[in-house]
């Protein structure tokens, strides 16, 4: 497969507001991006606009507030998907074709049950959801990001073990909880953990640099098969060198630290 | 007395009166007037009564309403237009590509910025969250009708002290409730919207407590190709409304808007303010930019001040005298109900008109449904110059277009105000020392506003370059412009800063305007961009009072001349008078400003954060006696003093200067001085670079070290230079930089003062105010 044929379905619907940015992103590493409205898929418009999810090799879900997400954050958009698409989603991710969600992405992976996906692919239920920030505010802030993860995530092959990103963070609610008390520890054994906030010394990170108070510090996850990763902070705004906070103290490359993030999971596809 | 008998029901199924002013007193004039909100004086109703003679019969309701809303301070600018086509339409540049609803000036060979600014202070002083969201979305669908791209937010905010012990004026509100409820909306209303809020500003001060000032700003970028315009293409264009349904919320926005605020103003006008809902807007957004890349529109304008009344008629008759025929009942409404003058002025949110071709209808409805915004045909325009209403076919409206557009224009009387001079300054007894210099950085107008800029996002569409905070993470402290990066793949970028000092301008209105002007280009060479255009929000107080439009003349004056000496064009702004607490006390008078620069190369940005130890600091420009209206003054007690003037050769001098040295990568840091002087300047950037500084002021000529710190002289800037570049640095500065001092170590010092500080002390000086009163802080 060439990199120009990897098709990649970036999903929205009212309220998506990143997909713009998760698009150019995967222009960046050469794949075939497209904008897809959700309505698309299920088929609710004219011939010539639909679209159908199994000709897509990468389905991505930008950030945003979608429907306004003036209940549960992500609620509504997966409602929206559940009912119109949820074996066809549900197939896309058994056949491990990889499922990126970034932010209000993540929240609606999680609100599909395709993340943590503990026990199965897509629960019918969420299993876990993401809380309120501890500030109760909207936090815009640049983050640290440790990659944690042992192998299995897809989209963190090329980045080293223990490797710390600058990737930044602008969101309310990016508190991950779940009712089950080893909740940590399970996805820790299934090496679901993918990045870690840390402090400025690589440590564990204090507000502001955990901005949310999601505990043992996790920022982003992948389910146990590693083709499905949801994460809070968002590479697709680090592209390039030029759009981190504190590019102009110095850098060694014009790389942005998010963009290995996309070459990852195109170095798998290829 | 009542009106009653001049109130005819017009026998329909549908709420229309004939109103019988032809026969009318002028007692009864005026209490038509007042009694159907329409805020018009006796002489504009006369004007409408001889109208009306001619046409030999009387206005119905919702015609009366329409004058209302067009001849209203807000729609036709009747008493500011003389002074700003005296002073600022006249500035012409190759570089403007439209002086529409938004301005447009070129970006690239491919492609235009657009920019505009505008008020939304009553709304916001009566209703804080919807006021300032609501200001947000129009703004937005400026920029939006240009066939632009939103690309950043910039707010501009002016309250009372947060922590005021004052009493408030009746039926006014806290500036700790209005700051957290203004912020709140922005907050809630960009974010959602996914455009960044890059830029903004707070100014606080008593004379702002009864008349907060919420200015909200936008910047678009389109390809040159698809440069929109708000207007239809000639007769026989289909009139398509788009977005939002037609409530009664917003009845009488531009009327409340250019009146006095009063203490019942909160009960009156409620229903003035209107409901922003960002998920409307959002994919309407969509929606509109692709009917426009894709060719299916002739025109398109955004419905704001006055709703449909206004949109309808300025749409037709910009597009070479055409009028309209409206089918009113079409109009989709949120409640059954609405007369239809209710409908006609309406400022419901998120509302936008196209104009197209009849045969490209079902292909704009098709993109609308697609991203399922209600989009209805209203309208069609004609030749006949009139608009004309319908009901179901009954005609309720029918007048001709240039007298309604053509509002009155008055030369009302100013007086020239009384400026503040040397000669009566009363210098304050108070030293340079630590407490000095800690009371300086804690004042709410310089310490930190990182609680309300964290809360706005500022890097969505990811092509923010330099952040409205720099320096070391978690530690950042304030920049100068922000920068947008806003063509993938491009470097060339887009800076972005506010210009505004009150202050000065309510102590020399002339200087005060330069002033502002002179602080927007300050701020955008900082970051290493060339000044391009300005937008301006100019906010006063009653036109009526011969002093304050004195003020406001001689501010647009100064501004006006400045920008004409600099060859900046300002293709777009917005006046907003009136701004008076209840009992008469005026704001102080605000000419905000919003700059842009361009930058070639954003990789050769500067930002304001010292970078390194042991590198030499410069001070540029002319530090000079010129202590009115400054922060110093104000803070400790001062009195009169020299406003400082801005010299428009010299400030050209120094950007050039200034952008060949950041052009050749020798300016490490650059920070330019403003509020609070050198002082301030030189701490700021302590604070975000994390690294100490020793200062020798001796260089700087004879002045005492009060002065030399805390002076607000314009057009300087403070640098940091590196040991190795000093030499190059100077053969392009020449006598305008003097070095003043050498980075290093972790303590703030000015040599010769009571000045030395910890750098942890000086941040915690300026970082904690505002984080203490409005909850959060955590350094």
């Amino acid at each position: 497969m060439k990199a120009g044929d990897v098709k990649v379905c970036v999903l929205r619907i009212e309220g998506t507001n990143c997909e713009d940015e998760m698009y150019q992103a995967f222009k960046m590493v050469g794949a075939d991006p497209e904008k897809v409205h959700l309505k698309q898929l299920t088929g609710q418009v004219s011939d010539s606009l639909k679209r159908d999810i199994e000709d897509y090799d990468i389905l991505a879900f930008p950030g945003g507030f979608s429907a306004g997400d003036y209940v549960r954050a992500g609620a509504i958009f997966a409602a929206r998907i559940r009912s119109a698409i949820g074996p066809q989603i549900r197939k896309f991710v058994e056949s491990e074709k990889p499922v990126l969600g970034v932010c209000n992405g993540f929240q609606i992976l999680v609100e599909l049950g395709l993340l943590p996906g503990l026990d199965d692919v897509m629960s019918n239920e969420p299993t876990a959801a993401l809380y309120t920030n501890d500030s109760a505010r909207f936090e815009c802030r640049p983050t640290l990001l440790r990659n944690d993860n042992r192998g299995k995530c897809i989209f963190t092959s090329e980045v080293p073990k223990g490797k710390v990103l600058m990737i930044p963070s602008a969101h309310a609610e990016g508190k991950l909880l779940s009712m089950d008390p080893k909740f940590v520890d399970r996805l820790e054994e299934n090496d679901q953990i993918v990045f870690r906030y840390v402090g400025e010394d690589g440590k564990d990170a204090q507000y502001p640099w955990n901005p949310n108070g999601s505990p043992s510090d996790i920022a982003g996850i992948c389910n146990p098969a590693g083709n499905v990763l949801g994460m809070m902070p968002h590479p697709e705004r680090v592209l390039t060198r030029f759009t981190h906070p504190d590019w102009t103290r110095g850098y060694e490359s014009e790389e942005g630290d998010g963009l290995v993030v996309f070459r990852s999971v195109m170095k798998k596809l290829l | 007395m009542s009106i009653d008998r001049l109130m005819i029901k017009r026998n329909v199924p549908f709420s229309l009166y004939d109103v019988d002013i032809l026969s009318a007193t002028d007692t009864e004039l005026n209490e038509i007037s007042s009694t159907m909100g329409l805020a018009l004086s006796l002489d504009e109703m006369k004007t409408i009564v001889d109208y009306f003679k001619k046409e030999g019969r009387n206005p119905t309701d919702i015609e009366l309403q329409s004058l209302g809303q067009a001849w209203s301070e807000h729609c036709c600018y009747k008493s500011s237009k003389p002074i700003l086509k005296e002073f600022i339409f006249a500035i012409d540049h190759p570089n403007v590509l439209s002086r529409g609803d938004a301005g447009v000036m070129v970006f690239d060979d491919d492609y235009g910025y657009a920019l505009r600014i505008e008020s939304h202070n009553h709304p916001s002083a009566i209703e804080p969250y919807g006021g300032a969201a609501t200001g947000i979305g129009g703004i937005l669908r400026d920029v939006v009708c240009m066939g632009a791209q939103p690309i950043g937010l910039v707010d501009p905010l002016c309250f009372g002290p947060i922590d005021t012990k004052k009493e408030i004026p009746k039926g006014m509100k806290h500036p700790h409730y209005l700051v957290n409820g203004v912020v709140s909306g922005i907050r809630d209303y960009g974010n959602r919207v996914g455009v960044p809020t890059i830029s903004g500003g707070f100014f606080f001060d008593e004379r702002y407590t009864g008349n907060c000032l919420v200015n909200v700003a936008c910047l678009g970028i389109v390809k040159r190709k698809e440069l929109g315009v708000n207007y239809a293409s000639g007769p026989g264009d289909v009139m398509i409304l788009l977005g939002g349904r037609t409530g009664r919320d917003g009845i009488h926005g531009v009327t409340f808007a250019s009146a006095d605020l009063t203490s019942t103003s909160d009960e009156d006008s409620r229903g003035a303010v209107q409901l922003g809902d960002p998920i409307t807007k959002e994919p309407t957004i969509h929606a509109c930019l692709e009917v426009n890349q894709k060719g299916l529109i002739t025109g398109m304008k955004d419905l704001g001040g006055g709703g449909l009344s206004c949109v309808v008629g300025e749409m037709s008759l910009d597009a070479g005298g055409c009028g309209a025929d409206v089918d009113l009942e079409k109009v989709p409404l949120k409640e059954d109900g609405l007369a239809p003058w209710e409908i006609w002025v309406s400022e419901s949110q998120e509302r936008m008109m196209v104009t197209c071709k009849p045969e490209n209808v079902e292909k704009v409805l098709e993109i609308f449904d697609m991203w399922d915004v209600l989009a209805t045909p209203i309208a069609k325009t004609t030749d006949t110059k009139h608009t004309r209403l319908f009901w179901d076919g009954e005609p309720i409206f029918d007048m001709d277009l240039e007298f309604l557009t053509g509002g009155p224009v008055y030369n009302r009387p100013y007086t020239i105000p009384k400026v503040s001079t040397k000669k009566d300054e009363k210098f304050p007894d108070v030293k340079a020392d630590n407490a000095t210099m800690k009371a300086m950085l804690s004042d709410l107008n310089i310490a930190s506003k990182e609680w309300a800029i964290r809360q706005y996002d500022h890097e969505v569409r990811a092509s923010t370059v330099i952040h409205p905070m720099v320096g070391k993470m978690n530690r950042t402290g304030p920049g100068d412009a922000s920068v947008l990066m806003p063509v993938p793949g491009r470097y060339k970028g887009l800076a972005a800063a506010v210009g505004c000092n009150p202050w000065f301008t309510a102590e020399n209105p002339y200087n005060g305007g330069r002033a502002c002007v002179d602080e927007a280009c300050r701020n955008i060479v900082a970051v290493g961009a060339r000044p391009d255009a300005l937008t301006d929000c100019l906010n006063f107080g009653n036109p009526e009072k011969p002093e304050r439009l004195g003020e406001f003349r001689e501010a647009v004056r100064g501004l006006g001349e400045l920008c004409k000496d600099m060859n900046l064009p300002i293709p777009s702004g917005n006046v907003s008078l009136y701004n008076e607490a209840p009992g008469g006390v005026g704001i102080l008078p605000t000419p905000m400003i919003l700059g842009c620069g361009l930058i070639d190369d954003v990789r050769k940005a500067v930002t304001a954060d010292l970078k390194e130890e042991g590198n030499r600091f410069f001070i540029i420009g002319r530090t000079k006696d010129e202590m009115g209206a400054s922060l110093f003054f104000r803070k400790f007690g001062g009195k009169g003093g020299d406003v400082p003037g801005v010299d428009s050769s010299y400030l050209k001098l120094m950007i050039d200067k200034m952008l060949k040295t950041m052009d050749a990568g020798l300016v490490r840091s650059c920070h330019d001085c403003s509020d609070g002087g050198l002082a301030v300047a030189a701490a700021e950037m302590c604070i975000s670079g994390q690294i100490g500084l020793k200062m020798d002021l001796s260089g700087m000529g004879d002045m005492c070290a009060e002065r030399k710190l805390f002076s607000e002289s314009n057009t300087r800037w403070v640098a940091e230079v590196r040991e190795k570049d000093v030499q190059a640095f100077k053969e392009i500065m020449g006598d305008d930089a003097v070095c003043i001092g050498k980075t290093g170590g972790d303590r703030f010092i000015v040599k010769g003062t009571g000045i030395d500080l910890s750098v942890a002390e000086i941040r915690k000086a300026w970082n904690d105010p505002i984080w203490d009163l409005m909850g959060g802080g955590w350094e």
